[in-house]
C-alpha cells in the first residue's frame, strides 16, 4: 500500500471529523439540554443549505457571508418552532416528541419540494471549493480544513459558555434538574428556548457547509442527522467535547477502511454504524 | 344472596368477558367479507380499494409488531433489519432451494427472530436512547452486509427477483381483465389479514397473560421491574422474538407482492420510521392503538393525495402535529380517556 | 333489487368522491412526485404538461380534449402498485405514461400483464442483460405487444458513452461507479466493452451517492483513482454527485485529461462552477441544442413553467405524451390493436428530433437507444457538445 495514500486517508479523515463535530453539536445541545429527541434537526441542515443557495442566487452573497445570516435565521425558526409546538411537549414522553418532531420534518421537507423543487441546486461560482494545498504529496482540501477550524472553534466556544456564562450555567442546571432549576428561580422556559434557537442556529451553519459541499435537495439531510445522532448519543448525552473525540475515532477509521478496503466507500456506513454498536453494547457491559 | 354478587362471583370465576377475543372475531369476520363487500359497492374500482386496504394491513402489522416490543420500554430503530431479513430470506429461498414458494414467508419470521434475538442478547443492557442507537447501527450494519454479501448469493447491488405468490390465469371470453387482478389483490389482502389477526392475537394473549404487569413495570423502571421479579432478560427476549417473527413474515409476503429486494428497498430507514410514528399517532401499549394509527394514517394519507396535487405530504405533517398536540396519547387513548369521563359523568 | 341498492350505492359513492364521467381520451401517468425521485418526476410531469397544452391547442386528442391524470408513486413499490391500480380501475384509463424507477417498475410488470392496457413506459432502464441470475425490466416484459419502452436500455447507455471514450484516444479509463442497481452493473458492462475495445481499465470502484446515503466525502475513492493516472476518469453516479465529485477530483489534485460522467441529470446552475471546467457528460437532452425542435420545445416550456428544461426527462414525457397523440389521432379509435399498429409504425415529434419504435434486444418496442446521447463538455460556462462529431458545436478539449 502506497504510503502516501495512508497518509492522505489519515488528513482526510481527521478532517472529515469537522463536518460530523459540526452537525452532531446542535443535536447535543437539543438532546443535553432540553432532552428532546429531534427528529426535525436533519430538516434544519437542509432549510440551512437552501438559504445559503438561495441568498447565493437572489443577492450573490458568498456562503462565507451567509453563515452570519443563515445562522441567526435558522435561530429564529427554531425559536419559532419551539414556542409553537415544542415546548407543549417538554414533559411528553419522547416518543411524542419524536412524533411531533418527524412530523415538523415532513412539513419542512415538503414545503423545501414546493418552493425549490427535486432537482439538487448548486451554488455555483465559488472558487474555493475546488482548492487543496499539497504539502509532502498530501492534499489538504480548503473547505474541509475551514469546516474544521470552524467546527472545533464553535464546540469549543460552546463548551466555554457552557461552563462560564450565565446562561450556559443555567442550561446545565435545567439539564440536570428541571425542578430544582425551577426553583432556584431560573426561568427554565426561556433557557430551553434559548438552548433549542442555539441549535437550530448551529444545524443552520452545518447547513451552508453542506451546501458548499454538496448539491442542497430536500432530502439532503437525512444522511447527516442519522451519523449525528449516532455521535451524539456515542459521546454520551450533553457531552459537547465527547461530539469531538466521537467524530475524530468514526471519521478516521472510515476514511482508512473507505481507502486501505477494494470499494471501500461503500463500506463507510457499515464502518460508522459497527463501531457505534460495538461502544454501546461494550459500554453496558463495562458499566454492569 | 343478592344476584350482583352472584354475577361478580361467577364472573371471577371465568374472568371478566373477553371483549378483546370477541373483537378479534368480529375483526375477522370483516376482513373475510371485505372484498366481496369491496366488489359489491365499486365493482371494478375495488381492485384499487384492496390494493390500499393491504397497504394499510401492512402497516397496521408493522405498527402493532413494533409495539409489542416497545411495551417493555425498549424504542427499537430496527424493524427495518427484521423486514429486510424476512424479505431476503424468501428471496434466497427461491433462488436456492426447490422449496414451495410459501414456505418462505414463516422461515422469513424464523430468521428474522433468529436476528432479533442476536440483537437482543447484545443490547439487553442498553436503556432509552442508547438502546434505540443501537438498534439502528445494527440495522444499518446488517444492510450493508446483504449489499456486500456475493452478488451470486444475494443479487448485490442489483438486488434479486421475487416470484408472485398468486398468479391467477386470465381466460379469455369468461372473465374481465380486472378480475384477474381482484383475485390476486383478494388472495394478497387475504394474507395480510391473516397476519394482521395472528398478530393481534399474539398482542392480546400479551396483554392478557401477567406478561402484560412485567412488562408495564419494565417501562416504568426497569431496576424496580427487577427487584419485584421480572425476568427482564426473559420477557425482553420474548418480545424481541414476538415483535420480528411478524414483521419477519410481512417482509417476506411484501417481497412477493412487490416482485423484487433490493438492499435500499428492504432495509429503508423509513420502515422503521412509519413502524414507530403509527402506534405512536394511534395509541401505544395497546393493541388497538397501532391499528387504529395504521388505518388512520393510511385514509388521511389517500384522502390527501386525491384531494391536493402538490404538497399533500404538508398535510400530512400537519396531521401529525396537530394530533399529538392535542390528543398526546394517541387517537385511541386520547379518545377511551374522553369516552370513559363521559360515562363516569352520566353514571353520577 | 339488490341491483338497484348495488347501483344506488355506486351513485352515492360517485358523489361522494366527486367522480364526473370524463369524455375524451385520458391517459394515466405515473411518476415520483414526492421522495428522493422527486426531481426526476415533477421534470416529467412539466413535460407532460407542456405537451397537453400543445395537443389540446391543436385540436386534442379524437375531436375532444385530452385529459392526463398524474399519480405519484412516491418512488415506492407498493404504492405504485396501488396507484396504478387506480388508474385501471377508478379512473379506467386504457393508456399509462410516465415511469421511474427500477423497483417500482419490477413491482408493476405483473400487474401491467394482468391488465395489458398501453404502456408507454419512460423510465426503469434496467434490462438485466449481462447480469447473470437476474431478470431486469426487458427480460421480464420480453416480447408482448402493449408495452413501448421509451428511455434507451442500459447497455444503450453504456454503449454509447463507451463509443465516446474510445473516440477520445485514451488509453486508461479508471471507472468510478455508485453501488446500486444503475451503476453496479452499469460500471461493469462499460468495463466489460472498454477491454473489448483495447482500452485498459486499472481500476473499478464503488462509491455510496449522496443519493442513497452517502454523506459526499469522496476522497478516499478518487485517491486511489488518482493513483491509477489514468487518462480517464469516467463516474456512473446521481446528480446530486456532480458537485461534491468534481470538486474533490481538483482538491485532490487528480489531472486526468478527461473527467467523463454518466449521471442521469446535471445540476443546472453546475455550469457557472469553475470546477465544470472541461468536464464531459453524457446527456440526451439539452435547451440549447442548436436543432428548431429543441428550440421551439425550450422556448414552450420557458413559456408555460418560467425555467428551462434542466432535466432531459421532460423531453422525454413530452415526446411520451405526443406519440400517444398522434398515435390515437392516426388510428382515428382507441382501439388497442389499431393503436399499436400506429405506434409500431409510426413516426413522431420529440424536441430530440424524430423517433419511433424499433425491437431491442428482447423487446418489441423501444423508443430511443444509443443515438439519443450525446455528450457535452463544459466549456467557459457553457456546455457545448462535443459528441457525435456530427452534432457537436466545439471541438473536446483535454483538463490537462
Amino acid at each position: 500500500m502506497d504510503l502516501n495514500l495512508l497518509a492522505q486517508a489519515l488528513v482526510s479523515g481527521i478532517l472529515a471529523a469537522g463536518l460530523y463535530a459540526l452537525v452532531s453539536v446542535g443535536l447535543a445541545l437539543a438532546i443535553g439540554v432540553i432532552g428532546i429527541v429531534n427528529f426535525a434537526h436533519g430538516e434544519f441542515f437542509m432549510i440551512g443549505a437552501f438559504l445559503a443557495y438561495q441568498l447565493f442566487v437572489s443577492f450573490g452573497i458568498d456562503p462565507v457571508w451567509s453563515l452570519l445570516l443563515v445562522a441567526p435565521a435558522l435561530g429564529l425558526i427554531g425559536a419559532l418552532i419551539y414556542t409553537s409546538t415544542i415546548r407543549f411537549v417538554l414533559k411528553a414522553p419522547e416518543l411524542n416528541q419524536m412524533l411531533l418532531t418527524f412530523g415538523i420534518g415532513i412539513i419542512l421537507t415538503n414545503m423545501a419540494l414546493l418552493i425549490w423543487g427535486g432537482d439538487p441546486r448548486t451554488i455555483a461560482g465559488i472558487a474555493y471549493r475546488s482548492i487543496g494545498y499539497q504539502v509532502g504529496g498530501v492534499s489538504i482540501g480548503l473547505v474541509p480544513l475551514a469546516s474544521f477550524v470552524i467546527s472545533f472553534t464553535l464546540v469549543l466556544g460552546l463548551y466555554w459558555m457552557l461552563a462560564r456564562t450565565p446562561i450556559g450555567r443555567a442550561m446545565r442546571a435545567v439539564a440536570q434538574n428541571r425542578t430544582g432549576a425551577a426553583l432556584v428561580g431560573l426561568e427554565v422556559n426561556r433557557v430551553y428556548l434559548v438552548a433549542f434557537a442555539l441549535s437550530a442556529a448551529l444545524a443552520g451553519i452545518g447547513g451552508v457547509m453542506i451546501a458548499v459541499i454538496q448539491s442542497p435537495t430536500p432530502g439532503v439531510g437525512l444522511a447527516f442527522t442519522l451519523k449525528a445522532f449516532a455521535i451524539v448519543v456515542v459521546a454520551g448525552l450533553g457531552n459537547i467535547r465527547g461530539v469531538l473525540f466521537a467524530s475524530l475515532f468514526v471519521a478516521i477509521s472510515e476514511s482508512l477502511v473507505a481507502t486501505l478496503v477494494p470499494n471501500g466507500d461503500t463500506l463507510r456506513n457499515a464502518v460508522f454504524f459497527a463501531i457505534i454498536f460495538a461502544v454501546l453494547v461494550w459500554r453496558s457491559r463495562r458499566v454492569a | 344472596m343478592s344476584a350482583p354478587a352472584a354475577a361478580s362471583r361467577a364472573e371471577a370465576r371465568r374472568g371478566p368477558f373477553p371483549w378483546d377475543l370477541l373483537g378479534v372475531v368480529v375483526l375477522a369476520i370483516i376482513a373475510a367479507f371485505t372484498p366481496d363487500l369491496l366488489r359489491f359497492v365499486f365493482d371494478r374500482a375495488s381492485v384499487s380499494y384492496l390494493s390500499i386496504a393491504s397497504n394499510a394491513l401492512s402497516l397496521a402489522i408493522l405498527a402493532l409488531s413494533w409495539d409489542m416490543l416497545a411495551r417493555t420500554g425498549n424504542l427499537s430503530l430496527a424493524h427495518a433489519a427484521f423486514y429486510g431479513a424476512g424479505a431476503y430470506t424468501t428471496a434466497l429461498l427461491v433462488k436456492h432451494a426447490d422449496v414451495p414458494l410459501w414456505l418462505g414467508i414463516p422461515l422469513g419470521g424464523v430468521v428474522a427472530v433468529a436476528f432479533a434475538l442476536l440483537l437482543g442478547s447484545f443490547t439487553l443492557r442498553l436503556r432509552g436512547i442508547y438502546f434505540a442507537i443501537a438498534t439502528l447501527a445494527f440495522a444499518e450494519v446488517l444492510k450493508s452486509v446483504v449489499h456486500h454479501a456475493p452478488t451470486d448469493f444475494a443479487g448485490g447491488n442489483a438486488g434479486m427477483n421475487v416470484p408472485a405468490l398468486f398468479r391467477p390465469v386470465f381466460i379469455a371470453g369468461e372473465m374481465e381483465r380486472w378480475e384477474v387482478a381482484y383475485m390476486r389483490n383478494e388472495a394478497y389482502f387475504y394474507v395480510y389479514a391473516g397476519l394482521l389477526v395472528a398478530t393481534v392475537l399474539a398482542s392480546i394473549l400479551l396483554q392478557r397473560s401477567r406478561l402484560r404487569h412485567a412488562m408495564t413495570a419494565m417501562r416504568t423502571n426497569e431496576e424496580v421491574a427487577g427487584v419485584m421479579g421480572v425476568r427482564a432478560t426473559r420477557v425482553k427476549l420474548l418480545a424481541f422474538t414476538l415483535s420480528s417473527a411478524f414483521v419477519g413474515m410481512l417482509g417476506a409476503v411484501e417481497a412477493h407482492r412487490v416482485g423484487s429486494v433490493l438492499p435500499e428497498q428492504s432495509f429503508s430507514v423509513a420502515t422503521t420510521v412509519l413502524a414507530l410514528v403509527t402506534p405512536i399517532f394511534g395509541g401505544l401499549y395497546t393493541t388497538l392503538g397501532p391499528i387504529v394509527g395504521a388505518f388512520g394514517l393510511s385514509s388521511v394519507q389517500e384522502l390527501l393525495r386525491r384531494t391536493f396535487a402538490d404538497g399533500y405530504l404538508i398535510g400530512y405533517g400537519v396531521v401529525l402535529v396537530l394530533t399529538i398536540l392535542f390528543m398526546p396519547r394517541g387517537v385511541v387513548g386520547t379518545l377511551g380517556t374522553f369516552f370513559r369521563r363521559r360515562r363516569k359523568g352520566a353514571q353520577r | 333489487m339488490l341491483h338497484i341498492a348495488r347501483r344506488l350505492i355506486v351513485l352515492v359513492a360517485a358523489l361522494a368522491l366527486g367522480v364526473t364521467t370524463a369524455q375524451g381520451v385520458t391517459i394515466g401517468v405515473l411518476s415520483p412526485l414526492t421522495g428522493g425521485s422527486a426531481g426526476t418526476g415533477l421534470a416529467q410531469r412539466a413535460g407532460f404538461e407542456l405537451a397537453l397544452q400543445e395537443i389540446n391547442a391543436a385540436g386534442g386528442v379524437l375531436g375532444e380534449p385530452l385529459r392526463i391524470i398524474v399519480e405519484d408513486t412516491q418512488a415506492n413499490p407498493a404504492v405504485g402498485l396501488a396507484a396504478f391500480e387506480k388508474l385501471m380501475t377508478e379512473d379506467d384509463v386504457e393508456f399509462i405514461a410516465g415511469g421511474f424507477s427500477s423497483g417500482v417498475t419490477l413491482a408493476l410488470i405483473e400487474s401491467f400483464r394482468t391488465f395489458q392496457p398501453i404502456v408507454m413506459w419512460i423510465g426503469g432502464a434496467v434490462s438485466g442483460i449481462g447480469i447473470d441470475g437476474f431478470d431486469g425490466i426487458e427480460e421480464l416484459i420480453g416480447e408482448e405487444e402493449w408495452f413501448f419502452h421509451v428511455h434507451p436500455w442500459d447497455y444503450h447507455n453504456v454503449e454509447a458513452a463507451t463509443a465516446f471514450v474510445a473516440d477520445t484516444g485514451v488509453q486508461t479509463v479508471t471507472l468510478l461507479h455508485e453501488d446500486s442497481a444503475f451503476g453496479g452493473p452499469g460500471s461493469a458492462g462499460a468495463q466489460a466493452l472498454l477491454e473489448d475495445a483495447g482500452l485498459t481499465v486499472p481500476l473499478r470502484e464503488a462509491f455510496t451517492s449522496t443519493l442513497l446515503g452517502g454523506t459526499g466525502d469522496f476522497r478516499a475513492a478518487i485517491a486511489k483513482a488518482a493513483a491509477t493516472n489514468a487518462d480517464m476518469l469516467y463516474w456512473i453516479g446521481y446528480d446530486s454527485d456532480v458537485v461534491p465529485l468534481t470538486s474533490q477530483i481538483r482538491e485532490l489534485n487528480y489531472r486526468p485529461q478527461h473527467i467523463f460522467g454518466a449521471p442521469p441529470g446535471w445540476p443546472s446552475e453546475f455550469a457557472a462552477a469553475p470546477e465544470a471546467q472541461c468536464v464531459t457528460g453524457l446527456i440526451g437532452f439539452m435547451p440549447n441544442l442548436p436543432t428548431p425542435e429543441a428550440q421551439a420545445f425550450t422556448r414552450a416550456y420557458v413559456d408555460l413553467h418560467g425555467a428551462e428544461p434542466d432535466n432531459y426527462m421532460a423531453a422525454l414525457a413530452y415526446a411520451n405524451l405526443w406519440a400517444y397523440a398522434d398515435a390515437i389521432n392516426a388510428a382515428g379509435t382507441t382501439d388497442q390493436a389499431a393503436v399499436i399498429a400506429e405506434l409500431q409504425t409510426g413516426t413522431f415529434r420529440s424536441p430530440i428530433g424524430d423517433w419511433s419504435f424499433q425491437p431491442s434486444i428482447i423487446a418489441k418496442h423501444q423508443g430511443f437507444t444509443t443515438d439519443l446521447w450525446l455528450v457535452f463538455q463544459y466549456q467557459n460556462g457553457v456546455r457545448e457538445i462535443v459528441w457525435p462529431l456530427e452534432k457537436a458545436t466545439a471541438p473536446l478539449v483535454s483538463c490537462r
